[in-house]
This record gives C-alpha cells, structure tokens and sequence, in this order.
C-alpha cells in the first residue's frame, strides 16, 4: 500500500520515457519529482514506506530495454533484463559465465528472479548487494540516455557513492555492454548471514592462463566490503607466474589490505567485512584458476 | 463370533481437518474480513525513545482526503479507564504502569502510539497519519540495564523513584554456605539478546461498534478472546455482555497476541468514537517492536570433583524496555523458577531484576523466559565437563533427577511429575550416533576443521496457572450431538494455527464412536464457545481437550442408556461405541448407527421410558489436580501442570575464517507423555527448533544510539530459511502425565530452549580447540570471528 498520490506512466518508447521524466507530472499528487520505475524490488517498498515520495513513477516495462544478447564480442544486457533471463540465456554462460553464477545466488528466490532487474540494482548502488562487483569485474560498459544523447562509461563510474549512482538528472540506464571473457576462467562468491541475509561481501575474479599455465590476466573485484566496488590490483601476486597457493594467497593478502574503509551495516561491522576480505578474495581467485584450468584442458580435448 | 477393536484415530496421523481450506488460500483470517462502511486506521509514532508531548496539530490531516477523524492519546483517555494488567508488578512489590491505548503526555521508545486516523481507504489513513504535527521536547534515554540502574539515571515514569520495574528472588539464598564443601566453584556472566516472535500474520483487527444495540463487535487476531472482552469492557466501560469478540484463524502467535496489548484497544476504541467499523492492520515495522529474552544472567555455580552439582546462585537482569500491561515481566520470574529444573540440585538461588529503558516492552514469548534458564544450566554443564574431565553428556546423566524421583519439589517450588531424562539423553546420543560423530569431529579437526558436537537439556513447565490473573490451567469445553448424529464441540481454547481443534476433534471422535467427519470444531467466539483462557502455555489439549473428553463421556452415557434400551440389552451387557455404531458387546447382530441412537434421544424417550434426561450436550471443565497455590512453609507454590522434556544435539561445523555457522544434524528426542496426534507434535518441536535455532545464530533486535529500531523487517531480522536448516531428526518417548485423562503434557514451547542451547555449545565445542568461547548470543559470523580474532591474539 503507497500511501500517497502520484502519477503512474509506462511509455512505450525509450523517447517517451525520458520525456515522462523530464516533464513535470500533473497537479494533484503530493510526491516530489519523477522516478524511474524498473522490476520495483526497491521502488515500490520504499514508496510504501513513505520513504521515497516520487510525484510521478516512469514505468520502463514498455521501452524495449529488456533482455540480454549476444553481440559477437559479448553480451548486450538491457537495463530491464531480470535474473531470470541471465539465467536463461545460453550467451551468458559463453561469454560471462560470472554473471550467471551471480544470477544463481541472487536471495528471494524465482518471485524475486523474475521481478527485478540488473539495471534496477546497478542504479540503486547498494553497496551490499551482487550487482555493482560483478558488472565491474566482468568490465561492463554502461549506456544511459538523457535529454542530451547518450552516453557510455566504465559501469565502475556508475557507483558513485553507496546508494548513489552517477546518472544524470532526467537520464535512463537503457544497458550495459559487456565484454566477453571467454577463455577466462571465473569465479565467485558470497558470504551471507543465512539465506535472508544480504551480501555481506563478494568476490568476483577473472583469470585467464596461457597454454602453459601461466597467468597472463587477472581481475578481482571485492563487493559489499566498501561503499562501492572495490577493483583490487593483483597483478604483481599472480601475472607471469604459474598460479600456487601462495601465490592466491598473496593476492588474498593484497585484497585484505585494500580495504581501507569497509562498508559497515547493522547485519555486519566494517571490521568483520575488511577480516573476511582476503579468504573470500582467496576463493573467489581459486574458484577461477580452477575453472581457467579446465577451459585450457577442455580446449585441448 | 469376537468383536475387533473400533478403530481409535488418537495417536494416529490424522491430517488436520482444514487443511485443505489453509492449502487453498480459503482459510478465513481477520485480515479478510470486511462489513459495510470499513473504515481503516493508522497509527502516528513516535519517532523518539524518550520525549514529553508538547503539543499535537491535527489541522493538515483532517484536511486530507478521505479522512474521518484524528484522534490523539488524551482524547482516548478521557473516554476510557486504563488497561488492566495480565500481571501486575504492581501487586507483587514492584511498579504499576500505567498503560491507555495511545501515548499520553509522553512517549518512552520509538514507535509508541501517540495518534490515530480514521479514513476511508488505508492509504489515506497512512498519508494523513504523516500529515500529523507533534511537538515533541526530548528526554535524555536510557538504552540498556546499566544507564538505566545508574545513580542519576533519567527516570521513564519519575513517579516510581527508579527503573525498576520489580525484583524478587526465587529459592533459598544459602549459595556461600554450601559452597565452601564443594570441590569447585566457578562464576560467569551469559548474556541473552532481544528477539521478537515474528509471526506471519501481524496483529489485525476489525472493530464494528453498533450504536442502536450499543453493542462491539470485534474480529482479533487474538489468542484469547473471551478474556480480551473481559479487558476490552473494563478499558471501554462497557458491560461484557455488549461485547463479542472473534478470533478467525490465526497466522501464527508465539506468545505476541496474548491479551494485554494496548494493540488490542485501538481499533475498538475508534470504531466507539467514529461510529463506524475500523479496521487497523499492525505495520511489520511495528509487529517487530515487542521484545523478549534480552537477559544478562551472572552465575556462580558449585559441584564436586564428580560433576554433580552442588548449588547455582544466578543473578539475572532483563532489559524489559518500557512498562507494559501485558504479561512480559513474567518471563523473568518463570525462567527464575525454571532455573535448574530437572537436574539434582537442592541449593538454587535466582535473584532477577526487570529493568524499564527506552525501548518497546517484553511481551510474553515463546518459551516465556524458559529458554534462558535452558542455555544457563546447559553452558554450566558444558562447563563443569571441562573443569572435570568428564564427558559432556555424562556430566548430565549424573545430574539429571532419576526417574524414580517424581513427584519431585525444585527448589522454586515447582512439583515434576515424571520422566526419564537420562532415557531421551541416551536415545539422542543413539540417533546421532555420537561415538560416529565424535569420531568425524577428530577427524575434520585434523584437517584444522572446526566442527563442534553440542548438547541441549529443555524442561518446559507447562499449563500455568497465575494466581488472581486470567491464566488458569483449567478450561472448559462442550460437546453437542444432534438428531443426525452431528456433533458440535465449543471449546474456550483456541488454535494459533497449530491444529490443536483437529486433535480436540480426535478425542471426541474416539469416545463417542463416530468418524472425524461427524464433528465440528467451533473455537473463538464468545458468544458461542464456553469461558475459556485460549492459548496459552501449551494448555489446549490439557485442559480444552480433556474437557472435551469428560464431556464427551456424558454424551457417552446417554448413548448407552438409550441403545441399550433400543436393543433390549441386558444389566450384564456392555454397550460399545465405534466406526459409527453403537453395538452390543461381543453381539455385532445387535447395533445400531449412532444417529439412530442420537435420534432416538431426541424423539423417543418417553416410548423408550428412558429414566435419564434426555440431553447430548455436555460442559465440562478440566482442572488439573496438582496446581498448588497455598504457599507451603518457604512460601513457594506450583503453578503449573505438566513438565514436558526434551534433549538436543547439535552437530556444526564453523568456518574459522568467516564465522559462519553451519548446521550439519540436529537430533532431538521429545517427551510429551501420551500423543494425540503424532504430526502435530512433529510439527511442534520442528518449529520450536527452527526459532531456537534462529535465535542461536541471527534473530536479533538492533538499536541505534538514540535507541531506534534498525530492524524493521524480514531484511534486517534474519529469521532461518529452510535453506539454512538441516532436517530435524525426532526420538520420541512417552512418560503420560499422572492423573490425568489423556495424559498428555504440553507440547506448544517445545524445541526452542534445547535447540538454542545446543547450537550455542555446538559452536563453543568447535572453536574451543583454538582458545575462543562465546558467552553471549547471538552466535553469529561476526560475534564467532570476533571471538575467534581475540584468542588468537
């Protein structure tokens, strides 16, 4: 139940959306501006908390953003596209198998999967949420359109501050391009609370080895330990080298350490998330050498 | 030719007889309900742990659309008398509160109360409601026992002279005496943290005053409904009689909708001020504001070189949050008469102290203070099986009372009935195979694995009855059989979702013969069902279902009378009552179908000469003999009815470099004496453990520093999903309960307190091996790997 009256508009063009938003809504709500509505999994809770009082809600189930294609070098993952369509899509699993092993933990089971959406999250920049980390890990590109045009960016300039992102008053998160890291190996993990719980941190890591073994690129991105995404430099631990323990371990070490200001909530202190850093960056690393493995060993068979 | 036995459903799993209404979504909760002209409330609160109200500015919400009236605290005051007390501290050495419907004059926690709205859509009443202009002047808070027992603490009532609510003590105080024979004294401090009972269904109601009749007629979510009118008409100054109040089906309760909530009164009392029904659904933010178990309990504990014990003197401190009229404080005193319980102890001593701080009161919650005095006597056994050498679990056999020592005085005074503890000890430890699961725990903590094997003792007292307060161990039932053979059974106990009128529905169909189909259950209506005291104290087939019983055993007799007449049986020959028939014993040629039977009652018994009154109705009460309340020369008195027992074992394995928990097997063998219906108790204990277990590891209510509640909702108060539970494996025993007619015992607390405080010593066990203890719960990530950081340092 929203307490309040506002104006409630789902255009079906992208044009009309940004329009809607950029024009002010009729007399005889009581909110304040416009907001863009996307699955609604925080949009709508919040409005019926009376914490966000939009006077006008711009609905872009009917904008042709949802979705997610296969482009040749990658995947093109509309702003509407839900987990569940992650889930689905067999592009996901060749060319970023890291956002479908994301999708698969993602807490509120099908219901949830099938409402919200990953641009909905991305523009929300909750720093405990799965999103934001995995986005920059994979290397997504962000397209947003306003009045003026569009534009593209590094998604890490997404997350501006936690709950925060960079977009523009009167602009849309129409997707993201992500490029593929086929080849890579991934991985990914989540430390929650228990099954309601949300991320309390993740680590998302991407390695790819050459046919000898030897690391020759590696991404670690830590998320919900800092406001936002944290991209960790582990290259010195790890390039150039045949991947051991300890070299995972050092890498682990230099992701700990990067943590200098942890995200601190009432589920978890920010001492807990800057102690628990290294051994989930350690695995997530892991979890990637061993999948980079078998990609090598699978394309030798 | 011999008679086989009639089939007896008592101890079968018979599905309960709505279930098919629940699974399909037509089970009719309050929130369903709606009569011309609803009108729907919401609640202005208090955004303030402590502040007076200065003034109140209702202009801008009158104005909005839709709305009918806003009604502040002092105007409700004015037109109603206080609510009365489910037990008043007052009565007993300590504070009365004062407690009214809404905040008058000043608000002591967050989320308080202060004004209501009344409109016509729900929407509009939550918009006008923000509309509301309070002027608060604010008050210094006082958040937890300490602040709130200092010297120059701020004062929540300055009228009272301090915090405290009341403190009393429980058994002798001879701890020093004793303990200077004793080969071991140990001290420690456990603290408990603030947990809620997170029903699903929040607390709804649908008030409908009729001005013509001047007659309220109320749909609650309540446990109790016939006392609720009982409080209702003393608050509304209304005679009884003017009242009916309902309770549909319930989504759950645990102890949050017993009466006594100043919730109870609000849309009542609007929809008598409006002149139009109201209807008023509690917000999940507000449904998470009630509060139990925040204890810190200091010990000091003696025993010898054998593991047995010698005295325990416990010193507990609650932090109850604001004054109440409910029934909350209470769980300070049970835990303190249950402290010890079970287990050989003659020298027990629990001082408590209720302490009021600025935040949303106790609320009587299952299992109602027991589960305190659980995790302390089963961390001290843990830690007397350090000290000693000895095994865990042997450390309690050797202290569990023997099962030839009932019935048995604890030094609270309360009267054990029976049982075998050491009996469910040893099936526990066989279903888990513990000499396996020792052997796996050596084997991962070789690998540097930390895997932890954890013990849980729960005694439960059940079934209590409160002295001078509407809590009583009896309850009354009747049993109706018309012409057809139809039987309506009226209980005053109610169901919070549990199935408990599918069992009471059993019991009469076992003694009157006829199949489950024939009966009707009917629960929740006072103006249908007998004075009853609902749900409460795992009491409803203790006393609803052995009233049914007696009274179905009336309908019995007349049965006989009548089918012996009908079929010209003989004084030598018995009349049997069974799969619908009424038949002479041993003679199956010679029956008839209860209905004839039931009809022949009805229009044959003047032709029949009949020498009995012709009635198949009965009410009957059920009260328990061995309540005692005539205080004995130490002054103590037993105030419950059945001891209900269960032992847990707790197999986890935390990970040491995150903390987390997880579960890998939970084993508990539960004794409630005789079964009436297996699923329903399988579904009890399942449940009790799943909250016990939530409790362990991550329910908890957090505070800021101005003492708002940060968490709000199912997001911020982690309750266990299924994922995070492994399947409870259940061991039955069955020790009936003496003298009574079923002998069943309680089963409605059971599962919480065991479930706790195994996984609280699971998680010990495992992180023992690196030199970390937890002495405080929740044991959660944060708190393990916090203890975990500290002994390695």
């Amino acid at each position: 139940m929203i307490p309040h009256r506002f104006d409630y508009v789902a255009p079906d063009s992208l044009a009309g959306c940004i329009e809607a938003l950029n024009t002010a809504a009729p007399a005889g709500g009581d909110g304040e501006d416009a907001r863009v509505l996307a699955g609604g999994t925080w949009v709508l809770p919040e409005m019926s908390r009376a914490e966000s009082r939009p006077a006008r809600l711009v609905d872009l189930r009917r904008a042709g953003l949802g979705g997610v294609t296969g482009t040749g070098s990658g995947l093109s993952v509309g702003a509407m596209c839900t987990y569940a369509e992650l889930l689905a899509s067999p592009d996901v699993l060749r060319h970023a198998p890291l956002l479908h092993t994301m999708a698969e933990g993602i807490t509120g089971g099908w219901a949830l999967r099938s409402q919200a959406t990953v641009g909905g999250s991305a523009v929300s920049a909750r720093p405990q949420s799965d999103v934001p980390g995995a986005l920059v890990a994979c290397g997504a590109v962000a397209r947003a359109v306003g009045p003026e045009g569009e534009r593209r960016f590094p998604v890490a300039e997404l997350f501006a501050a936690a709950m925060h992102s960079s977009l523009l008053p009167g602009e849309v998160l129409t997707g993201f391009d992500v490029p593929s890291t086929a080849g890579a190996g991934s991985g990914y993990v989540k430390l929650k609370r228990g099954g309601s719980s949300w991320p309390i941190a993740t680590a998302a890591a991407l390695v790819r080895l050459g046919d000898e073994g030897v690391c020759r690129q590696v991404s670690l991105v830590l998320g919900a330990v800092t406001a936002t995404p944290l991209r960790v430099d582990v290259d010195a631990a790890l390039v150039g080298t045949t991947p051991g323990d300890d070299g995972v371990r050092e890498a682990a070490h230099l992701a700990g350490a990067a943590v200098d200001e942890p995200w601190d909530d009432l589920l978890a202190p920010g001492s807990y998330r800057a102690a628990v850093a290294a051994p989930i960056a350690r695995r997530a690393l892991t979890m990637a050498l061993v999948a980079a493995r078998t990609t090598i060993q699978e394309t030798r068979a | 030719m011999t008679s086989t036995l009639p089939r007896r459903s008592v101890g079968q799993r018979v599905k309960r007889h709505d279930g098919d209404a629940h699974l399909t979504g037509q089970a009719v909760y309050t929130g369903d309900v709606t009569v011309p002209g609803t009108t729907h409330a919401a609640l202005v609160r208090s955004p303030h742990a402590h502040a007076t109200i200065e003034s109140i500015d209702t202009t801008a919400a009158l104005a909005h659309p839709g709305v009918l009236a806003v009604v502040t605290g002092a105007e409700i005051a004015a037109v109603t008398d206080e609510i009365p007390h489910g037990l008043d501290a007052g009565h007993l050495g300590g504070h009365h509160a004062v407690v009214r419907p809404l905040a008058v004059g000043k608000v002591v926690h967050v989320g308080e109360p202060v004004a209501a709205v009344v409109a016509l859509t729900p929407a509009d009443a939550a918009a006008a409601a923000l509309l509301v202009e309070v002027g608060y002047d604010l008050l210094p808070v006082v958040l937890d026992p300490d602040a709130a027992l200092a010297e120059d603490a701020p004062l929540l009532y300055p009228e009272w002279g301090d915090n405290v609510i009341i403190a009393r003590e429980v058994g002798p105080d001879d701890f020093d005496e004793v303990a200077t024979s004793a080969a071991h004294v140990l001290d420690g401090e456990l603290r408990g943290h603030r947990g809620n009972a997170a029903p699903m269904e929040t607390r709804t109601y649908l008030a409908d005053w009729d001005s013509r009749r001047r007659h309220l007629t109320v749909w609650a979510t309540t446990q109790n409904p016939h006392v609720m009118r009982t409080v209702l008409a003393s608050t509304l100054r209304l005679p009884e009689g003017s009242i009916r109040v309902i309770a549909l089906k319930i989504g759950g309760s645990f102890g949050l909708k017993m009466y006594g909530n100043r919730e109870d009164f609000i849309a009542p009392v609007l929809s008598r001020l409006v002149g139009r029904p109201v209807k008023w659904v509690e917000e999940r933010s507000a449904a998470l504001l009630p509060a139990a178990r925040d204890q810190r309990l200091a010990y000091r504990v003696a025993f010898d070189d054998d593991g047995r014990l010698r005295a325990l003197d416990v010193h507990a401190v609650s932090d109850h949050g604001a004054g109440a009229a409910t029934h909350g404080w209470g769980m300070a005193h049970v835990g303190a008469l249950a402290t010890g319980l079970g287990y050989a102890l003659d020298h027990c001593h629990v001082r408590y102290t209720v302490v009021a701080t600025n935040k949303a009161p106790w609320v009587g919650t299952k299992p109602f203070g027991k589960e305190s005095a659980t995790l302390l006597l089963e961390r001290i056994m843990d830690r007397i099986a350090v000290t000693t050498g000895l095994d865990p679990a042997e450390v309690r056999r050797r202290n569990f009372l023997a099962p030839d020592a009932f019935p048995h005085t604890h030094t609270s005074g309360l009267e054990l009935d029976s049982g075998d503890y050491a009996a469910a000890l040893d099936l526990t430890l066989e279903l888990l195979d513990h000499p396996a699961a020792r052997a796996m725990q050596s084997a991962a903590r070789a690998e540097g694995r930390c895997v932890g094997i954890g013990l849980g003792f729960e005694l439960m007292p059940e079934s209590a009855d409160i002295p001078g307060a509407l809590v009583a161990a009896f309850d009354t039932s009747t049993v109706r059989m018309s012409p057809s053979g139809q039987v309506t059974v009226l209980t005053g106990v109610t169901s919070p979702g549990t199935g408990n009128d599918t069992a009471i529905a059993q019991l009469v169909a076992d003694e009157l013969g006829v199949a489950m189909s024939e009966i009707t259950v009917v629960q929740g209506d006072t103006d249908l069902c007998p004075y009853g005291f609902g749900n409460i104290s795992s009491r409803s087939i203790i006393t609803g279902g052995n009233a049914a019983v007696l009274a179905a055993r009336d309908l019995v007799a007349t049965l006989h009378t009548t089918a012996r007449a009908m079929l010209s049986a003989g004084p030598e020959e018995a009349i049997v009552l069974g799969d619908g028939m009424a038949q002479v014993a041993g003679d199956p040629e010679r029956a008839l179908p209860v209905p004839a039977v039931a009809g022949a009652v009805h229009t044959l018994s003047y032709l029949l000469g009949l020498d009995i009154e012709p009635r198949l109705e009965s009410t009957r009460t059920y009260r328990p003999a061995n309540v005692r309340q005539v205080p004995d020369e130490l002054g103590r008195m037993n105030t419950y009815t059945t001891y209900p027992y269960a032992v847990h074992a707790s197999l986890l394995e935390v990970d040491p470099e995150t903390g987390s928990v997880t579960l890998l097997r939970h084993v508990v063998t539960h004794d409630c004496g005789t079964v009436v219906n297996p699923m329903f108790v399988d579904g009890q204990v399942t449940g009790g453990v799943a909250m016990g277990i939530g409790a362990a590891l991550g329910e908890e209510l957090v505070f800021d520093a101005d003492g708002v509640p940060a968490s709000t909702g199912f997001k911020t108060y982690l309750l266990p999903r299924a994922i995070d539970l492994p399947r409870v494996e259940l061991g039955h025993l069955c020790t009936p309960a003496p003298g009574t007619p079923l002998g069943a015992k309680g089963v409605g607390e059971a599962g919480f307190s065991g479930a706790l405080a195994a996984v609280v010593n699971a998680v010990n066990d495992a992180i023992a091996p690196l030199g970390a203890a937890l002495e405080a719960t929740p044991v959660s990530p944060p708190r393990v790997l916090a203890a975990l950081l500290e002994a390695g340092q």
